[in-house]
């Protein structure tokens, strides 16, 4: 649910939350591209960390009231441990570079795959980081001078933009004492398409008789559909004359597809109990047009789109079946 | 991610961490339970190895339980450091059962330091630096395989991850050093402890104790462990004089003599310095009592300790580490002129009923000399002109010891003399006590500086006369002069034990030396000689805060100096193995007189060194076009591959 939750963050977040969101920010970029630094770059101890420290400090105070020295040089030495560790953790992130992240758009329900590409500039190999997006995280790591690209699944609900949680980026190294991370808002929010009906109605042929609407449209009779080989019998107004002069063939116009099988598809006429119920069965109807090559059009309230037939299209409508209000 | 079992190299690591730490104590505990800890170890092992799950909660339990009762057995219920470090080690083997899961491992690889550290309490010696040194580094190295696969790196099991562990480890830990020696020199010491420590501590350690029964099995002598050094503001004073004196003892009971009800009451005399006085400084190995060793009479003590009525000084708490103190001592003083009633009767009083032979040969004494000093003297010639003698391995005694000694055995060792002397000479009416301590020392003349041993370890007597109040009178110096002059090694015929040879006594000499620095720069660091450190350094005496003060400003400036080496940036290499093949034969090339230039791509150049050389350019297009691949494409199998035919590619003049 963090996701869900995460994605209405702009509206009810809680007071102190926006103030630490705003801290946050104010420290430095949050976006990609961005390059991490000390101001964007946090450290705490990890839960062994604290108990190395309680640890540490028995042996500092056994050392101390024993006045024994070599203890105390044991204890030391683990200090001076710790502290390498978290220098070695800090070093870790810095100057790490955030290109850019995103993710194709998903239908709700499904995991979309937010791609995060990460770069690291300097001379030296980073291991084990990892990137935790909304409870789920990843490992990787970075060659000197090389480049990953990290996937982190998201799981989507509900259609709409899906502003991806604050990612941290984190690392352990080198012995776990310390955890050393910064935050960063994914680029661009994930579109998540809405998920289509299971079992949608067929599609709604000859729509046009319905309302009579389509008619006064396009009044005029069957519709170009494409150019094929002239065959014995077609009608002499069928030849495409300016065509086949520049093939040197005789091409003739398919009207094979009638303007009554070109489709509209209307949220007013979808059934449905709500509007995402409508909207549900729309998505499966335009995949469904989109599958059986058939042109169609899709109209939400006021707006209408189309007709069309190919992938942009079809993405077109998803994206406004997605973000219609 | 702490769910996953573990895989076998870092459990083996970290069992590896655990038993070096381990392994002082389990040498100081009894053989079956430390054998107990390593199969539990071993089967660990395997059990990472063959992939066995854990044994089922409820055996741990049993096995857990089963070994602290034995425990408590072995240690006969007596709450120890031993019986601590004892019971830690068995817990953490318990852990080891169920170590199953990163944490776990995590654990015991970080209590391994802490195991290190207890060690310390038992022994300081410059030996333990290595095993501080090793077991640290080990423990270093599991927390990073440990941290590898938390990472999620799969390949950790190639020979190269092993040594790039190390290898990170050890940069880690020398990185620490600077952290380390600042804390150490400037963390503020305790003046005095922060609770009170046991009196009493079971951890059977040897050294003086505060009693003395003759003929009890005494194993001191055959210790060469040291048990303090000294170091002399002038010339060391003559052997003879060398006498260290340790516990009195007034209360004989028949078989033992102790410490007296009074012996922690404070001096009411005032021993003035004089002529003779020696200024010197001690450098006590810890031996768990109170009591520290001086030559006679000590003037002045240390700040934390007290000067008894019969002039022992006594140590407010029990010296468990190697303690450091400075002492003046003048020989000249007497020692009660006057000597008060309760004194005189605590000083005659014998057991009823006990030596009657003794008895009755001090009563014939008695009635041969009056005066204490003849009858002082003609004991101790009969002791020299009898057959007497000394030896280290004498029987028991029985219920009349000072009978069976004198009359039958005629044969015993310093406490067999001290203990008959007194008891004739209570007898005969002198008041009398016997001092416990050490006698004599090896003259390190490289160093200059004393070495006692535990083997040194002596007990004499103290005669009341009137006019030199209490004198010295030590009667093993009487039957064997050379166990005063030369030491007790040189009583004894033959060696003690196997390893008992000359060559390896110099050796301990030499080794001795050594480790008295260390213990003076190291070990003996304490409040008095960091205020005297900050001193030499130009800094006036600085209150604690001051010192913390310091240390955190100091500590800045090391931590900066060590981000500065570890955070420098590495500059961007390119130089892969990939390169370098190609590189090299570009350098080849140029060889022949074909440079590639700089805005050239290396298709480019490949077309031209094809015009140039023609028996060689087809091989070299293909080979830039390799390079490409790899370097623009996903090609990774072809690296190998192209390293090879680099490396062969040896371009011939045409």
């Amino acid at each position: 649910m963090a996701t869900a939750d995460s994605a209405r963050l702009g509206a009810d977040q809680r007071a102190p939350r926006r103030w630490f969101d705003r801290w946050i920010a104010r420290r430095g970029p949050m976006r990609p591209p961005l390059t991490l630094r000390y101001r964007q770059i946090f450290i705490l101890p990890t839960r062994f960390g604290w108990l190395l420290g309680l640890l540490m400090f028995a042996m500092l105070m056994g050392s101390l009231n024993f006045n024994n020295n070599l203890g105390l040089l044991t204890t030391f030495i683990v200090a001076g441990l710790a502290s390498n560790s978290m220098l070695i953790a800090y070093r870790n992130l810095d100057r790490l570079q955030i290109q850019r992240s995103g993710a194709a758009p998903v239908f709700a329900g499904q995991t979309a795959q937010l791609l995060i590409s990460l770069a690291n500039p300097g001379g030296r190999a980073r291991a084990g980081l990892e990137i935790a997006c909304a409870e789920r995280r990843q490992t990787f790591a970075l060659p000197p001078g090389g480049f990953a690209e990290v996937a982190v699944a998201l799981t989507t609900h509900h259609r709409g933009w899906l502003q991806p949680p604050r990612c941290r980026v984190q690392t352990r190294q080198p012995i776990g004492l310390f955890q050393a991370w910064s935050w960063f808002w994914p680029e661009r929010p994930v579109l998540v398409w809405p998920q289509p009906a299971d079992h949608p109605p067929a599609l709604p042929e000859g729509g046009a008789d319905q309302d009579g609407r389509q008619d006064q449209r396009q009044p005029d009779g069957d519709e170009f559909f494409s150019l094929r080989g002239w065959r014995e019998g077609d009608p002499l107004h069928r030849v495409a004359w300016k065509a086949s002069q520049r093939h040197n063939t005789l091409l003739a116009r398919d009207l094979r597809q009638p303007r009554s099988r070109q489709l509209l598809l209307d949220l007013e006429q979808a059934p449905g109990r709500d509007l995402e119920e409508k909207i549900r069965v729309l998505t499966a109807w335009v995949l469904t047009a989109h599958r059986q090559h058939r042109a169609w059009t899709l109209r939400l309230g006021p707006d209408t789109i189309g007709p069309g037939s190919d992938e942009a299209h079809l993405h077109n409508c998803l994206k406004a079946l997605a973000l219609f209000p | 991610m702490n769910s996953h079992q573990a895989p076998l190299r870092p459990v083996a690591w970290t069992i590896a961490a655990f038993i070096i730490a381990a392994l002082p104590h389990l040498a100081a505990m009894p053989a079956w339970l430390a054998a107990g800890i390593v199969a539990a170890c071993g089967w660990r092992l395997a059990a990472a190895w063959r992939h066995w799950s854990p044994p089922p909660a409820i055996l741990r339990l049993a096995l857990t339980g089963l070994a602290i009762t034995l425990i408590v057995l072995a240690f006969g219920g007596l709450w120890g450091r031993r019986t601590a470090t004892a019971l830690l080690c068995v817990m953490l083997a318990a852990k080891m059962m169920e170590m199953f899961t990163l944490r776990d491992l995590r654990l015991v690889a970080s209590v391994s330091f802490f195991l290190i550290a207890t060690q310390f309490l038992f022994s300081e010696r410059l030996l333990y630096l290595g095993y501080l040194a090793v077991g640290s580094l080990v423990a270093t190295i599991a927390l990073v395989r440990i941290q590898n696969v938390e990472a999620g790196e799969t390949d950790s099991a190639a020979p190269g991850a092993e040594v790039q562990a190390i290898g990170s480890a050890a940069t880690l830990l020398l990185m620490s050093v600077p952290v380390a020696l600042t804390l150490f020199f400037l963390f503020p010491r305790l003046a005095q402890p922060l609770w009170g420590l046991p009196d009493q501590v079971m951890d059977g350690r040897s050294g003086l104790s505060d009693d003395m029964s003759p003929g009890s099995i005494s194993n001191l002598f055959l210790d060469d462990s040291p048990a303090f050094r000294v170091e002399f503001d002038g010339p060391p004073p003559p052997v003879d004089q060398r006498y260290w004196r340790g516990p009195v003892l007034w209360d004989f009971d028949g078989t033992t003599w102790t410490r007296p009800f009074f012996s922690d009451t404070p001096s009411r005399q005032f021993v003035p310095e004089g002529d003779a006085s020696l200024t010197y400084t001690v450098q006590l190995e810890p031996h768990e009592r109170r009591w520290l060793f001086t030559l006679d009479y000590p003037v002045r003590g240390p700040e934390q300790a007290l000067i008894t009525v019969d002039h022992q000084l006594l140590s407010r708490h029990p010296v468990t580490a190697l303690t450091r103190y400075e002492l003046v001592s003048n020989p000249e003083f007497i020692d009660m002129p006057d000597l008060p009633e309760g004194a005189r009767a605590a000083a005659l009083r014998l057991p009823e009923g006990r030596n009657p032979r003794s008895l009755a040969l001090a009563e014939e004494l008695r009635a041969r000399h009056p005066d204490h000093r003849d009858l002082i003297a003609a004991v101790l010639s009969w002791f020299r002109t009898e057959e007497y003698f000394y030896t280290l391995s004498a029987s028991p005694l029985g219920r009349h010891g000072a009978d069976e000694f004198l009359f039958d055995l005629r044969a015993g060792y310093c406490e067999y003399y001290a203990s008959a002397f007194a008891i004739l000479m209570r007898a005969a009416g002198i008041p009398t006590r016997v001092v416990t301590g050490y006698q004599g020392g090896l003259w390190q003349a490289g160093s200059d500086y004393l070495l006692v041993r535990q083997s040194d370890a002596h007990a004499w007597t103290e005669v009341w006369l009137e006019g030199s109040g209490w004198t010295r009178v030590d009667p093993t110096a009487a039957v064997s002069p050379d166990r005063i002059e030369q030491g007790a090694r040189s009583v004894i015929d033959g060696p003690r034990h196997r390893l008992d040879l000359d060559w390896l006594q110099t050796l301990r000499n030499r080794y001795d030396r050594l480790q008295h620095m260390w213990n003076r720069w190291v070990l003996g660091f304490d409040h008095d000689r960091q205020r005297q450190f900050l001193q030499k350094l130009g800094l006036p005496d600085l209150s604690t805060e001051r010192i913390a003060a310091l240390m955190l400003l100091v500590l800045t400036l090391v931590t900066g100096l060590v981000s500065l080496f570890l955070l420098r940036r590495a500059r961007p290499r390119s130089t892969g193995a990939v390169d370098r093949a190609w590189h090299a034969m570009l350098r080849r090339l140029q060889r022949r007189g074909l440079r590639k230039r700089l805005e050239e791509t290396p298709l480019e150049f490949a077309a031209r060194v094809e015009a140039a050389l023609p028996a060689h350019g087809g091989a070299f297009r293909r080979l830039a076009a390799t390079y490409c691949r790899i370097h623009y494409g996903d090609q990774a199998e072809h690296e190998a591959d192209f390293i090879d035919q680099a490396k062969g590619f040896t371009p011939r003049r045409a």
